[in-house]
């Protein structure tokens, strides 16, 4: 636009605009983009300088929190809870408050482009029909066996489509795979309830109905599995009884968002979890006059807590309060099950929880929910499999990649080689709405619609007692020209043709949505029914999902959990550095809101520090080596080296270092990119027992740099006048 | 409000010219400082994102923050309840008798501050004397497309029922008046009052702990007044008279 242009041009541009923006309707799946009709000729329900409300589910993570967003003349104005599903109740997290940043950011794909070449931001415009037929092709010139889809952890919808697809042509079902999953252990979490219950499922804590939470690492105020739910539980526990109000504890090297909320922190040495877990739990046996059950017969109170750096009064405290408490709860998360002897930390929990007897009870431990449409809950990716992946791309049988929803480029651990093991692949294509840095490694992208505007559902997997599928629909019309990458693959398989076309057999997503509620139709116990498939689709629309009115929790049992022995040796580390290393996902920006100019000028929690990467350094530990806030310094571990600036931070134990994951961009435009370091730049491959990363399983060396960069933070700060910009 | 609090009243010179005090009451205990307010308030109220250096000196522009201290050292550290802290819209308004342009005014009906955009010329005056320092200042045309053609796009989610400031202006947190002022209209077309709950500030909104309650403190009824209404209550710097319409709750036990 004109640096120029008058007040007057201004509004015309800006009216003419309004004017030929379209919106469309709520009112059902027979009117699917309804074209923006003169002022003079309104839609029945559109009404000049009113708003038009519409339910859908927020995509800037996998929990399915329901959105009501407000839209007026074709534009999305804001995004707001959806008091209707459970999974929120009306609540957001400030991702999803800022997701119509996403929606409206400038850096969005706006077409289909091919590269000159990968990596390079020179590419051409397609026209959507020749890149169907490039997808087409891809599906039908190569064998089934060289073809790969890896897909994120949202939308569902698609990842069903996908995985109907693979099966059709007889190639190897989708990979999924996300940051959050990674550093949430989700494989650990189903692990450890498979081996303490003999019952797969992911594990649901029921934080609100307890009286005392201990929580070893888990930052389920933050990121963790589904944070705006299990806020409101923390709240409940807190408040939720007028007559008591609930205790907390948080385990953890550094206080996290969450642990500032804690009424006690106990920083325990990092990989020392299970052993204060096993130690509480004998102390608390004791303290019930319990016979000691097996799974910590083996614990030494003393060893422990001489290992774990905390003392044995503390303790003694600790399990007096929890063998006391009438619903005492504990949870495993984070960076203790991002340790070489991760899963053997959240059985040593989850028998914790069996030792009180609080599995399967309020207040205690249950297996989630089984969402809606789905036989069980089927976890991401973990780091084991993707690296069985990686080998695979490497090994050159790959001929064609898709991939959607996931940035791996930026989200694995760079010692895993995927840009080496891509460059072995013929033919890259990406769905990505965004110049992410996978993209950027694609020979083609083909835009699929941001969140809000899309159809979709996704199953949600944990975070409210009840089945849930959070539906999703447009709110707007595609603002560039972008296509839904369900439609893409369905036009594709239409050109294949033969059993493909004839196993899609659909005209839109739309329509294999509906072919997937469905089934839903004569389930009992929903929150509506309806007599056939368009009014149910109209009904899931206006209430942005289906879900049932019953607790779905499933309660395991006991079972053998304190027949478990357990060894009592600390973790393994990598590297001969001398700190611990500790990434944590950034509480508000997490893996992937990089791009989003409020998210990065949200202040983080704790440290205050905005629009980038900060190291946490312990004010004696930075006396020791010289160092003061803003100092860049060079971390190496033995798979990488980053520099960062230091924030002395007084909550984490000297031996440790800690720094926020999700900046370190190389691309993802023009908010994100050239910003911060990538901490997973400094991890290795290494898993714990159920083949989750071993985030936390570094040990580093820290070494001044002599440069200095000042960090922006909310914070008050003394002189920061003319330091800006200067290294 | 607390008891022992002073509350504010309206000024208004007749009986008829009262209209509802609006307050709001933030319980530490349960602000699990996850800026879910501060993101929601800058989409609602068309904040500017002010970039990495000018943050920096401290220009940031959101409406409301979160504000959380240390106590002690390691490892007897603590961080201080997060106190979310926005315009406090105080009865004895300290920015208000400080600005040459009354731009920085008082409703008399409804006691709450108001900031007059097309008023102010960027004196500054008011946020030098607000003790909360909840005053933000555009130092620049941070988001007009016209200065910066390539943030066009992040102007169609503007608000329209709230005004886009430019440069030299002067702003703060307006209890989502806009809000307020469609609830009433709403309530007059239908012939009633204001239910309480009816008008609920973007903060309060998001707020995944529910810790912000909004509503009319001039009725007892309410479930603000309510909420106020606990030994766990205080007025941010009450010693200073500004008889603010927040009512913060303590955290911890």
């Amino acid at each position: 636009m004109d640096k120029k242009i008058s007040r007057r041009d201004f509004l015309k541009v800006a009216g003419v605009g309004a004017a030929t923006t379209a919106v469309l309707t709520g009112c059902g799946p027979a009117s699917r983009y309804v074209t923006r009709q003169p002022y003079t000729k309104m839609p029945e329900y559109t009404y000049n300088g009113l708003s038009t409300y519409y339910a859908t589910t927020c995509r800037e993570c996998s929990a399915g929190c329901g959105l009501i967003v407000r839209t007026m003349q074709g534009r999305a104005l804001k995004a707001e809870g959806n008091q209707n599903n459970p999974v929120n109740l009306g609540k957001t997290c400030a991702r999803g408050q800022t997701t119509l940043e996403g929606l409206y950011n400038p850096d969005r794909v706006t077409d289909p482009i091919q590269r000159d070449s990968r990596g390079s931001t020179i590419a051409k415009k397609m026209d959507w029909n020749s890149a169907i037929q490039v997808v087409a092709d891809a599906l039908s010139k190569n064998k089934p066996d060289e073809i790969a889809f890896l897909m994120g952890l949202a939308p569902d919808h698609l990842f069903d489509l996908v995985t109907d697809l693979t099966k059709a042509i007889g190639a190897a079902a989708p990979i999924r795979f996300g940051a959050l999953g990674m550093f949430e252990a989700r494989a650990t979490l189903v692990q450890a309830a498979s081996d303490m219950f003999g019952q797969e499922g992911l594990p649901f804590f029921d934080i609100g109905n307890a009286d005392l939470v201990f929580s070893f690492g888990a930052n389920f105020l933050e990121t963790w599995l589904s944070p705006v739910a299990q806020t409101r539980g923390y709240s409940q526990l807190r408040r939720g009884n007028p007559n008591r109000r609930g205790y907390f504890v948080q385990f953890e090297p550094r206080i996290s968002q969450t642990g500032a909320k804690a009424d006690e922190w106990i920083p325990v040495k990092p990989g020392t979890e299970a052993l204060v877990v096993l130690a509480i739990g004998r102390l608390v046996a004791e303290a019930n006059n319990i016979t000691l059950p097996t799974a910590f017969s083996n614990a030494d109170v003393n060893a422990a807590a001489a290992a774990a750096d905390v003392s044995v009064d503390t303790l003694k405290h600790l399990a007096s309060l929890f063998a006391s408490a009438r619903r005492p709860l504990a949870i495993p998360g984070g960076a203790a099950l991002g340790e070489s002897n991760g899963l053997q930390t959240a059985d040593a929990v989850l028998a914790l929880n069996a030792l009180v007897g609080n599995i399967g009870k309020d207040g205690g431990v249950f297996l989630s929910p089984v969402a809606p449409l789905t036989d069980a809950y089927h976890r991401p990716a973990n780091l084991k499999e993707m690296s069985d992946f990686v080998d695979l791309l490497k090994s050159g049988k790959i001929k064609v990649l898709f991939v959607h929803g996931v940035n791996p480029v930026f989200e694995l651990p760079k010692s895993l080689g995927l840009e080496d093991a891509m460059s072995k692949v013929l033919q890259i294509i990406s769905f990505s709405s965004f110049p992410d840095e996978t993209a950027l490694q694609s020979d083609y992208v083909f835009p699929d619609h941001h969140g809000l505007e899309s159809w979709g559902y996704q199953k949600v997997a944990t975070g409210t007692s009840s089945s849930v599928l959070s539906g999703a629909q447009p709110v707007i019309v595609p603002f560039f020209n972008t296509k839904a990458t369900a439609d893409v693959l369905l036009a594709a398989a239409q050109k294949i043709g033969g059993t493909l076309a004839s196993t899609l057999k659909f005209t839109d997503e739309l329509a294999y949505i509906q072919s997937k509620l469905s089934t839903l139709i004569s389930e009992p116990d929903g929150f509506f029914s309806a007599p056939e498939i368009n009014t149910f689709t109209a009904s899931f629309q206006q209430y942005g999902g289906w879900w049932k009115t019953t607790d779905n929790r499933v309660a395991p049992s006991a079972g053998d959990a304190l027949n478990k022995t357990f060894n009592t040796s600390a973790a393994q580390f990598n590297g001969d550095g001398d700190y611990f290393f500790l990434p944590f996902v950034a509480p508000v920006m997490a893996e992937a809101g990089a791009n989003k100019p409020h998210l990065q000028e949200t202040a983080d929690p704790t440290t205050t520090v905005m629009w980038n990467t900060w190291v946490e350094i312990n004010p004696d530990t930075a006396k020791q080596l010289g160092i003061q806030d803003d100092d860049v310094v060079s971390i190496t571990s033995s798979a990488g080296t980053v520099e960062a600036s230091v924030y002395v931070y007084p909550a984490i134990r000297p031996d440790t270092i800690a720094m926020p994951f999700g900046q370190g961009h190389a691309a993802y435009g023009q908010f994100a990119q050239g910003r911060g370091a990538n901490p997973a730049d400094l991890l290795s491959n290494s898993t714990n027992e159920a083949g989750d990363l071993a985030f936390a399983s570094m040990k580093v060396s820290v070494k001044k740099t002599g440069k200095k960069r000042q960090l922006s933070r909310l914070e008050g700060v003394l002189g920061v006048y003319g330091k800006f910009g200067q290294q | 409000m607390p008891k022992e609090l002073k509350s504010p009243t309206s000024s208004a010179n007749t009986a008829q010219d009262v209209q509802g005090i609006w307050g709001m009451v933030v319980d530490q205990d349960l602000c699990t400082g996850c800026q879910a307010c501060v993101a929601a308030c800058s989409m609602e109220n068309n904040v500017p994102f002010v970039g990495e250096v000018d943050a920096g000196y401290g220009r940031s522009m959101q409406w409301i923050r979160i504000e959380r201290f240390w106590q002690g050292s390691y490892p007897n550290i603590k961080a201080t309840p997060y106190q979310p802290v926005m315009c406090q819209n105080c009865h004895n308004a300290p920015c208000e008798p400080v600005c040459p342009v009354y731009a920085s005014v008082h409703s008399l009906s409804e006691d709450l501050n108001l900031q007059v955009y097309n008023r102010c010329v960027g004196t500054r005056y008011c946020a030098n004397n607000c003790p909360y320092e909840a005053r933000v200042f555009n130092w620049r045309d941070y988001m007009d497309p016209r200065q910066r053609p390539e943030l066009v796009t992040l102007a169609n989610h503007f608000n329209p029922d709230v005004t886009v400031r430019r440069r030299g202006v002067m702003e703060k947190c307006t209890f989502c008046i806009q809000r307020i002022r469609h609830a009433e209209d709403t309530a007059a077309s239908e012939n009633r009052d204001i239910r309480d709950g009816e008008v609920v500030p973007a903060c309060a909104q998001a707020c995944p702990a529910s810790a912000i309650t909004f509503g009319r403190i001039d009725d007892p009824t309410t479930k603000v007044s309510q909420a106020a209404d606990t030994s766990r209550g205080s007025h941010l710097l009450e010693e200073l008279g500004t008889i603010p319409h927040v009512t913060y709750l303590a955290g911890g036990a």
